[in-house]
């Protein structure tokens, strides 16, 4: 077994025998300060040391959840109190996302060669935990007026009162078979399978997560193109990065970002960043790339022009992996570097240049994020994006874009009653399926909509909204606040009093990451699993968000098709479990038992940094690999099984046949996620469908202009990004990441502002056709000159005392919109006039 | 030098947790080799010397502490600042380290570069000079320059003295979750083990602080451990891994073996104040 050592503040995991404690022994490390007594002024404080020094209290190894990287962190608990948090060397997620690095070098004792690393934000997580304008006791609103600014005079109840009454409209909805009347959005990285099985057992179809906020236009473009939603960037090993508005070292996705590119870099690299703003990203680039916004897809496409023109493509790897690139190159041929300078205003030298580069200096890698990602075109020109790394080879190999095995905890299905699974068979209240590559997160802008629709395509009457707060991040604030005052039933669980709580009927407070588990997954290219564990009880002996639930769910009685007490009996145990944190303890026990790691809950807390990691690790070029003997033997060919070019079915096509495999080099392997299990540069399944707008789609990543373009009254771009100072909207009451980023000044080149008359430090009113807001100018040539943007996350007008008033919030200027093919809310998509006020 | 060696971290040498004092006379005994090193770094051993006054026969053992600073790998994100925050439970407007972002002119587009800037500890360090109560010093045994916060009268003039800024006053202003009423305002700050409560009239309220190159993290001998998060915390959190720290008259440290490899400079060298903190270019 290995304990956590924590008699002498080492972090070093020890066997437990006789031979380590005498080691212990013997090792004194108890003393600081200087090792000669007679030179320092300065004497120690031996009782101090002894109450909370390293060897005082206990180490806890856990997960971060300052955002959703989810770094490995260990926490400094003396007294119940946590004093420190440092980087958890154990944990791939602060380290490197390729096995290989992270295992060089690694020993179980202390983790990572090198260590690992945490950003700002974690290290600041204390003042999360600590914030004095948390909430603190559940809360009901008196005044029924929720219209702006109204007082919603809370009065304080107790959790069971709450939980009574919260369940109670419930059962009335379910009741009367509306269970699907009940909406519920969450955020995205914890407790949402216990969520998803409480709505399941309920019978509502209704809940959708935070990703259609964040990315989930990469990720249809992504899974079109090479058949893998979430492919992840192996930096370290490649010799040409060129990313298109993603911004890995300062918004710092995850950790290891900053350490793999920089290494990357320094082992020859060349990073080059297309962004209409010179992020801190583009900072650190060897070439900064300034672009219109929304514009890449046409970029890319000029790209691939030069790149197929000069024959520069891996012809290999395009004639056996790919389809459809006669005709793309078809139509690529008239987007050439001219065409795309009068569209991108990037030079058409600078873009035939690149395009050389590219294709002259692999392994490539060749990604994008929510710059382009958050935009009306996003999903044809991510596609554009990723037919440019297909012409690279560009996919799962070193050094590229790497198709991660996503192997952790297995979500153990739920078994709805009949009265559930009626209702389950609602449509989805966003109407998802009309998004033809739309994401299982569903689509908010949707929601809110349809909710000030009134009846369509049902009336919704009540939502649960866990650790999301729409009104500031979905764009058209005032919608969503409108939407909202329309339910019948708002409850909120959150840790702060955020502008959506305001509008709650019942604010229940949530928990931080300290104060609850987790399992944190899916951020490297192998199996890993993060533990988050309690290292403190919540501090205001309010329960968690799944005890909550857990709670809910006990109160309305709910139970599976075979009778089973679900949320009474352990999932794993199958006993009886009373206590809330033990039934949830078994229940992620059959997660991992059933999962890749196949160990207890009990078991992963005691590994190393409380992290499984699957020593298999990284696999490349899994394309390659052949179609088992066992699907052979019953496999149907549509060709000669030798033949390149033959696919491969289950069972004759004519009989339903599901293809499993392409012949390749004259072996059956299985190729990419694709529908066709080959990259595909023309995706012909496409063009029988219409996106939500009812319009067909092209099945070449054909370039069309974003819908909002600037106009004589609206001239000029407006973008938002983030920055690793914070997250979203919900950690600007945080005083110390409010030390190194204290507001979000209006970003103008200097040029821009001489023109509107607008100095360094003016106040000015940014205004679109739906809103405006003001705020101070600073003035940078790291700013495109068309376009004019802010950080996104300021100007709360609620959320606690150090947020409030301060920044400003572009989140009025945007209509309540979603691109219409995976139902990514329209975030970058605005253009504004401003006037000096 | 292989690549692969170079973005190694030593901490053996280092971090002699299991060393004996014997054993250290013989790994650094060897001066030819120590003043190699110094001489490559661009400092003289003669000048490490007087510069900490009294010499001894166990001078050779002395370690000085340092930092090589990868400018190409500092990204900007100010980690480590808070994470110096976080360690030294350091009050709103003390920062013991702070990232310089500078656009110069000569580079296109306000092109920024980031240096994070912590104490140099200087070899000649002029705020000690200044302070009339001998509160601040250069220990002998590893170079820190430290404070003794029982001593000093808060006149100020280490602050001005700096002309690297690293000095800021404590005017005894809390954070909300620092202030009374948080169950984490009863924490105190390790620095110099001295475990202090935070309360108002009491030092460190009232006198000049600094990093410390989180010495509190030091064990007996003196010696750091990164792998045990016995490291500044700066260095400990980089997400870059851009701060390297070390033992400068280790010739075989880590940022030893960087100042021999790459370019080196140092901040307002014209000075005369020989930091101890070094940056790549």
């Amino acid at each position: 077994m290995y304990v956590y050592d924590e008699k002498i503040g080492r972090r070093k995991f020890l066997k437990v025998s006789a031979g380590a404690a005498a080691l212990v022994g013997a090792t004194n490390l108890t003393g600081c300060g200087s090792a000669n007594a007679s030179e320092s002024q300065i004497a120690a404080n031996a009782e101090g040391e002894k109450k909370w020094g390293r060897e005082a209290g206990k180490w806890i190894p856990s997960c971060c959840n300052m955002c959703g990287g989810q770094s490995g962190i260990l926490c400094h608990v003396v007294d119940g109190v946590v004093t420190g948090i440092e980087p958890n060397s154990w944990n791939p997620n602060n380290y490197s996302n390729i096995s290989s690095d992270f295992f060089n070098g690694y020993t179980e004792e202390y983790g990572t060669k090198d260590c690992g690393a945490l950003c700002a934000r974690g290290n600041a997580g204390i003042a999360q935990l600590y914030d004095p304008d948390r909430v603190k006791k559940p809360l009901k609103r008196s005044n029924p007026d929720k219209s702006p600014g109204a007082d919603p005079k809370w009065v304080e109840i107790s959790i069971e009162q709450a939980v009574d009454e919260i369940a109670s409209k419930m059962k009335t909805l379910r009741d009367k078979d509306e269970a699907h009347k009940l909406l519920w959005i969450s955020e995205d990285h914890s407790f949402t399978h216990i969520q998803g099985d409480f709505l399941k057992l309920y019978g509502s179809p209704n809940y959708g997560m935070h990703s259609n906020l964040c990315d989930v236009s990469r990720k249809a473009s992504f899974k079109c193109v090479m058949g893998h939603d979430r492919p992840l960037a192996d930096f370290k090993h490649a010799k040409y990065i060129l990313l298109f508005g993603w911004n890995p070292l300062s918004s710092i996705k995850w950790v290891y970002l900053p350490r793999i590119v920089t290494e990357g870099m320094a082992n020859g690299a060349k990073l080059t960043v297309v962004d209409p703003y010179m992020s801190h990203t583009a900072a650190k680039a060897t070439e900064w790339v300034s672009i219109r916004p929304g514009t890449d897809g046409a970029l890319a496409l000029a790209l691939a022009n030069v790149i197929i023109r000069e024959e520069l493509y891996d012809k290999e790897f395009v004639s056996k992996w790919s389809v459809g690139f006669e005709e793309y190159a078809e139509y690529v041929k008239t987007k050439t570097p001219e065409w795309a300078e009068e569209i991108t205003s990037i030079s058409a030298r600078t873009i035939e240049r690149i395009a050389k580069e590219l294709a002259t200096s692999g392994p490539a890698i060749i990604d994008t994020w929510s710059g382009p990602g958050q935009h009306s075109n996003a999903v044809q020109g991510g596609r554009a994006i990723a037919c440019l790394a297909a012409l690279v080879n560009g996919f799962d190999r070193p050094g590229t874009m790497i198709v991660p095995n996503k192997g952790g905890n297995s979500h153990q299905h739920v078994y709805p009653d009949e009265k559930a699974d009626a209702m389950l068979k609602n449509p989805r209240f966003d109407e998802l399926d009309k998004f033809p590559l739309g994401h299982g997160s569903g689509v908010y802008t949707r929601y809110f909509e349809n909710i000030l629709k009134g009846d369509h395509p049902y009336e919704a009457k009540m939502m649960m909204c866990v650790f999301q707060n729409p009104v500031m991040s979905v764009p058209a604030s005032d919608l969503v606040q409108k939407a909202i005052a329309k339910l019948e039933t708002f409850v909120v669980v959150d840790t702060m009093m955020s502008e959506t709580a305001l509008l709650a009927d019942y604010v229940i407070p949530g928990t931080t990451y300290f104060e609850r588990y987790d399992f944190n997954t899916h951020w490297v290219t192998w199996p890993v699993l993060g533990l988050r564990q309690p290292v403190v009880d919540p501090l205001f002996g309010q329960p968690t968000e799944y005890e909550f639930v857990t709670m809910l769910g006990r109160k309305l009685g709910l139970k599976e098709a075979s009778g089973n007490d679900f949320f009474n009996v352990g999932p794993l145990s199958g006993q009886r479990i009373e206590s809330l944190k033990e039934w949830y303890e078994d229940y992620l026990s059959k997660e991992i038992k059933n999962g890749k790691p196949g160990i207890t809950l009990a078991e992963l807390k005691e590994l190393p940094g409380a992290v499984w990691v699957d020593k298999k690790g990284t696999e490349y070029e899994k394309y390659m690999k052949t179609v088992a003997d066992s699907a052979i033997a019953n496999a149907w060919f549509d060709g000669d099984p030798a033949a390149d070019g033959t696919n491969v079915y289950d069972k004759p096509k004519a009989e339903g046949g599901k293809l499993i495999g392409v012949v390749v080099d004259g072996k059956p392997r299985v190729g990419f996620g694709t529908k066709s299990k080959k990259v595909e540069f023309v995706s012909s399944w496409l063009a029988d469908k219409v996106d939500a707008n009812g319009n067909r789609i092209d099945s070449l990543p054909v370039y069309s202009p974003r819908e909002w373009q600037p106009t004589e009254e609206y001239p000029l771009y407006f973008i938002n990004w983030k920055e690793s100072s914070h997250t979203h909207s919900r950690t600007q009451n945080n005083a110390l990441l409010l030390e190194i980023k204290p507001d979000n000044p209006l970003i103008l080149h200097p040029e821009t502002a001489a023109k509107y008359g607008v100095k360094e430090g003016s106040l000015v009113e940014v205004e679109s056709k739906y809103g405006k807001f003001r705020q101070k100018v600073s003035l940078s040539k790291r700013m495109h000159r068309e376009v004019i943007g802010l950080q996104h996350g300021f100007g709360h007008i609620a959320f606690g005392k150090t947020a409030k008033g301060r920044g400003a919030s572009d989140s009025v200027l945007r209509p309540l919109k979603s691109d219409p093919l995976s139902g990514m809310a329209l975030h970058k998509e605005a253009c504004v006039k401003i006037r000096r006020v | 030098m292989k690549k692969d060696e170079a973005t190694a971290l030593d901490t053996k040498s280092t971090a002699p947790a299991e060393v004996s004092r014997r054993d250290l006379v013989t790994k650094f005994g060897v001066i030819g080799a120590t003043a190699l090193a110094a001489t490559l770094a661009g400092v003289s051993l003669s000048a490490c010397a007087s510069a900490s006054g009294a010499t001894s026969s166990s001078s050779i053992l002395k370690r000085r502490y340092g930092m090589v600073i990868d400018v190409r790998k500092c990204i900007g994100c100010r980690g480590c600042v808070l994470a110096c925050k976080v360690e030294n439970k350091t009050p709103p407007g003390v920062n013991y380290n702070v990232v310089l972002e500078q656009a110069f002119t000569v580079r296109p587009n306000d092109k920024p570069v980031f240096q994070t800037r912590p104490c140099f500890h200087c070899e000649k360090p002029s705020c000690v000079d200044v302070c009339p109560a001998s509160a601040t010093f250069k220990r002998e045994s590893d170079g820190i320059v430290a404070i003794d916060y029982d001593r000093c009268i808060g006149c100020r003039y280490c602050l001005t003295a700096c002309p690297y800024g690293a000095r800021t006053f404590d005017f005894g202003e809390n954070y909300p979750h620092t202030s009374e009423g948080s169950p984490f305002a009863a924490v105190p700050s390790p620095e110099y083990g001295q475990y202090r409560e935070r309360s108002a009239h009491k030092s460190p309220i009232g006198n000049a602080r600094k990093c410390t190159f989180c010495e509190h993290l030091q064990d007996d001998n003196g010696a750091y451990d990164k792998k045990a998060g016995r490291w500044p915390a700066c260095a400990r959190t980089c997400p870059g891994h851009a701060i390297v720290f070390g033992d400068l008259n280790d010739p075989e440290s880590y940022p030893s073996r960087l100042l021999n490899e790459r370019q080196a400079i140092r901040l307002k060298d014209d000075m005369g104040t020989e930091p101890n903190v070094y940056y790549l270019i």
